[in-house]
C-alpha cells in the first residue's frame, strides 16, 4: 500500500509539472518577424486610419528576412517595418537599441528653445511638482511650463500655484516638448479651468483580432475640481513635439471659451500604447486604442493651434521667443475674465 | 440537491447530538505550511498577440483548520484554508518579469465516509467556495502592466485520509482534489487599458465562469509524520489555473512542496472559560 502511495505521488508531481503550452524563447529572424507582424496585426489600432496595407508590408519584408541574418540585421528590418506605421507611440526595444519613429516632429521647426525660455523665467522660478511657474510682465501674466506627464503634479501643487498668480490677468501653459505621460495628470489640470462637466471625447478599444474589430465609441466626460480653479484667460502654448497625453491635454482645453492654443500643431499621437513581446525577448510597444475627439475624429496626427504662431530667426538672434511674446501681448489686451474662485 | 440532504441531515444530527453524551470533545485539526516551488504565468492582456511563458520562484503559505462538525450524526466536516502566496517569474530571454501575487480563502463541507473495507481509510466528498484575489505584474509593460484578478468558485471537493504505520511510527497521507464548477470572476477586456476602466467603461467586467471558460484543479498532498512531541506535515500542492475569458488568455500553474507544523487541538471560549477546571492557562 505504501509503495503505491509513493508511486502515485511521482506520477502525479510529473504530470502535474508537464509543460504548458506557449513560446519559449527562440532567436529565429523567421520567428521573430511572423511575431511582430502577428502582434501588429491583432492589436495595432490605426491601419484604416493610415490606409496601411498591413499584408503588403509582410509580402515586401518577408523576403528580406533570412536565417543567417544577425540580431543586429533583424533589429533593423523589424525596425524598419515598424516604422511603416508613421507612429511615434511604436517602439521596439531590445539590449542593445530602441527603434523609434520621430517624424512627427523632427521634420518640422522645433519653435522651443530652453535657452531662449531662460530669458524669461530664469533661475528663480519656482517648482510644483513638475511644474515650473513665475510672473511675468511685471506680475500681470503667469507662465506655467509643464515639460512632461510623466512628471507627478498634486492638487496641492495646481492650488498654490494658482492663489501665487491671482493677481495677473491671464496665464500662459506653456507644454511645448512635452511628450506625454500619464493621462490622469491632464485630466487634474483641465479640470480647474471647467465651469461645468463637458464632453470631452470618446474612447475605444479593439474587442477583437480584425483591423476594425473596435468597442463602440465610449463618452469620455470630465468634471469641474472642486479646488481652485482659472477661469481668466488662458493661452495653451504648443509645437510639434506636443505629444500623447499633452494632445489629450490640448484637446480638452480647446474646448475652453477662455483658453487659446497658441504655437504650432501638436505632435498628435492619440493611440494610448500597448506592450508586448516577441519569443527573442525584445518588447514591443504600439498604439492600440484611439482617442477620438468631441467629434469622433481621430487627432493622431495632431491639433491645429487657434492662432499659429513661430519663432522667428530675428527674435532667436535677439534672445526672444516670437511664442511667449505673442501670447504675452494677447493677454495684456483685456479679454473676458470672470476670475479666480 | 446534496446540500439540501446534508442540511436536513445536520438539522437531525444537531438535535441528536444534544440528547447524546459525547465520548470526547470535538477538536481541530490546524496546519501552517510554507511552500516553494516554481510558477509557471501566461496572460495574453500583458503579452497581447503571442503566448509567451514566464517561469521562475513562488513561496506560499498555507493555513489550514478542520473539524468535524456537528451536522449529520458528526458525518459532516468543516475544512478552512487561507492561501497567500507570491512568486517572481521571467520570460524565456531573461529580458522581462512578471511578479505574482495571489491571497485565497476557501471554506468547504465534506460528508465523511469512515465505513470502509480498508482500515484507517477515510474518504470525504463536498463542496467549498473560495473566494481568491491577485495580480499578474509585468515591470515592461506601458498601458497593459497589470492583470488583475478576482475569483468566487463554488467547488467539487474530494479528500481521501489513511492512517498507517511504517516501523511502528504512525503516519497520515492525505490526497484532497478541489474543481470549481461554477463562479463569477473579474476580467479586463482585451486590449482595454485601466485608464478607460477609470473613465466608466466597465462594461463585461465581471463574467460567469464555469468549465465552458474557466479550467482550474487544486491537487494536494500531505504526510504527517510525529517528530517528537511535534507533528511535522510535509505536502506538495499543484495548483492549475486556466482561463479563456474576454479574450484574454490565462494560465497561472504552480507546483510547491510544502513544509509545516500541524496540531490537534480543541478550541473553546466565551462562556466555556468560566469552567477553569477544563483548563489551565497562562493568560485567563
Amino acid at each position: 500500500m505504501n509503495k503505491y502511495i509513493l508511486y502515485s505521488i511521482i506520477l502525479l508531481s510529473i504530470l502535474f509539472s508537464s509543460c504548458e503550452k506557449g513560446a519559449e524563447f527562440s532567436s529565429s529572424p523567421r520567428e521573430n518577424f511572423e511575431a511582430l507582424w502577428k502582434i501588429l496585426d491583432e492589436n495595432y489600432c490605426f491601419f484604416a486610419y493610415k490606409n496601411v496595407d498591413w499584408n503588403e508590408v509582410h509580402e515586401r519584408y518577408s523576403v528580406q528576412i533570412s536565417d543567417t541574418m544577425s540580431q543586429y540585421s533583424l533589429f533593423d528590418k523589424l525596425a524598419e517595418m515598424l516604422a511603416e506605421l508613421k507612429d511615434g507611440h511604436t517602439n521596439l526595444i531590445s539590449s542593445f537599441d530602441k527603434s523609434r519613429y520621430w517624424a512627427w516632429y523632427e521634420n518640422y521647426p522645433r519653435n522651443f528653445y530652453t535657452e531662449l525660455q531662460d530669458n524669461y523665467i530664469g533661475t528663480t522660478y519656482k517648482i510644483a511638482g513638475g511644474m515650473k511657474y513665475t510672473r511675468l510682465a511685471n506680475d500681470s501674466v503667469g507662465y506655467v511650463y509643464y515639460g512632461s506627464f510623466s512628471n507627478g503634479v498634486g492638487d496641492n501643487n495646481l492650488d498654490y500655484m494658482f492663489t501665487y498668480f491671482k493677481n495677473c490677468k491671464g496665464l500662459i501653459f506653456d507644454v511645448r516638448d512635452n511628450g506625454g505621460g500619464v493621462m490622469s495628470y491632464s485630466d487634474r489640470i483641465a479640470s480647474r479651468f471647467l465651469t461645468e462637466k463637458i464632453l470631452t471625447g470618446y474612447s475605444q478599444y479593439k474587442k477583437g483580432n480584425g483591423h476594425n474589430d473596435f468597442t463602440e465609441p465610449n463618452p469620455l466626460y470630465l468634471s469641474p475640481s472642486d479646488r481652485i480653479r482659472w477661469l481668466k484667460p488662458v493661452i495653451v502654448l504648443t509645437n510639434r513635439h506636443s505629444y500623447s497625453a499633452t494632445n489629450d491635454f490640448v484637446n480638452i482645453m480647446r474646448l475652453l471659451p477662455q483658453v487659446t492654443i497658441m504655437g504650432d500643431r501638436t505632435g498628435g499621437g492619440s493611440g494610448l500604447p500597448f506592450s508586448s513581446e516577441l519569443p527573442i525577448g525584445w518588447s514591443v510597444r504600439f498604439s492600440a486604442c484611439p482617442m477620438l475627439d468631441v467629434n469622433m475624429q481621430h487627432t493622431e496626427f495632431g491639433i491645429d493651434p487657434d492662432v499659429k504662431v513661430s519663432l522667428t530667426n530675428e527674435d532667436i538672434a535677439k534672445g526672444k521667443d516670437t511664442i511667449i511674446d505673442a501670447a504675452m501681448a494677447r493677454i495684456m489686451n483685456p479679454q473676458d475674465t470672470v476670475g479666480v474662485q | 440537491m446534496k446540500r439540501t440532504v446534508w442540511l436536513i441531515g445536520g438539522l437531525i444530527g444537531v438535535s441528536l447530538s444534544l440528547a447524546a453524551q459525547r465520548e470526547a470533545p470535538l477538536s481541530t485539526n490546524e496546519s501552517t505550511m510554507i511552500g516553494i516551488g516554481g510558477y509557471n504565468l501566461q496572460d495574453t492582456y500583458l503579452s497581447p498577440g503571442i503566448n509567451i511563458n514566464y517561469t521562475g520562484l513562488m513561496m506560499r503559505v498555507l493555513n489550514e483548520r478542520m473539524r468535524v462538525t456537528c451536522l449529520a450524526d458528526e458525518h459532516i466536516s468543516r475544512q478552512q484554508l487561507v492561501n497567500v502566496e507570491f512568486g517572481s517569474t521571467h520570460n524565456g530571454a531573461e529580458t522581462a518579469n512578471i511578479y505574482a501575487g495571489f491571497v485565497d480563502y476557501d471554506l468547504g463541507y465534506h460528508y465523511r465516509f469512515t465505513e470502509l473495507p480498508i482500515d484507517g481509510l477515510k474518504l470525504l466528498t463536498g463542496l467549498s467556495t473560495r473566494i481568491s484575489g491577485g495580480f499578474l505584474y509585468n515591470t515592461r509593460n506601458s498601458n497593459n502592466p497589470v492583470s488583475g484578478k478576482a475569483d468566487f468558485d463554488l467547488n467539487l471537493s474530494g479528500m481521501a485520509i489513511y492512517n498507517f504505520c511504517v516501523a511502528q511510527l504512525p503516519l497520515t497521507f492525505r490526497y484532497q482534489m478541489e474543481v470549481p464548477f461554477a463562479g463569477v470572476l473579474f476580467s479586463l477586456n482585451k486590449g482595454q487599458p485601466y485608464y478607460f476602466i477609470s473613465e466608466g467603461d466597465t462594461e463585461g467586467l465581471i463574467r460567469v465562469s464555469s468549465f465552458h471558460n474557466k479550467q482550474v484543479m487544486r491537487n494536494y498532498f500531505t504526510l504527517d509524520i510525529p517528530v517528537g512531541s511535534f507533528t511535522v506535515r510535509m505536502g506538495y500542492l499543484n495548483s492549475m489555473y486556466r482561463t479563456n475569458v474576454n479574450d484574454i488568455k490565462t494560465h497561472v500553474i504552480s507546483n510547491a512542496f510544502m513544509i509545516g507544523i500541524a496540531k490537534e487541538f480543541i478550541a473553546f471560549g466565551g462562556k466555556n472559560l468560566k469552567d477553569k477546571s477544563k483548563y489551565r492557562s497562562a493568560y485567563y
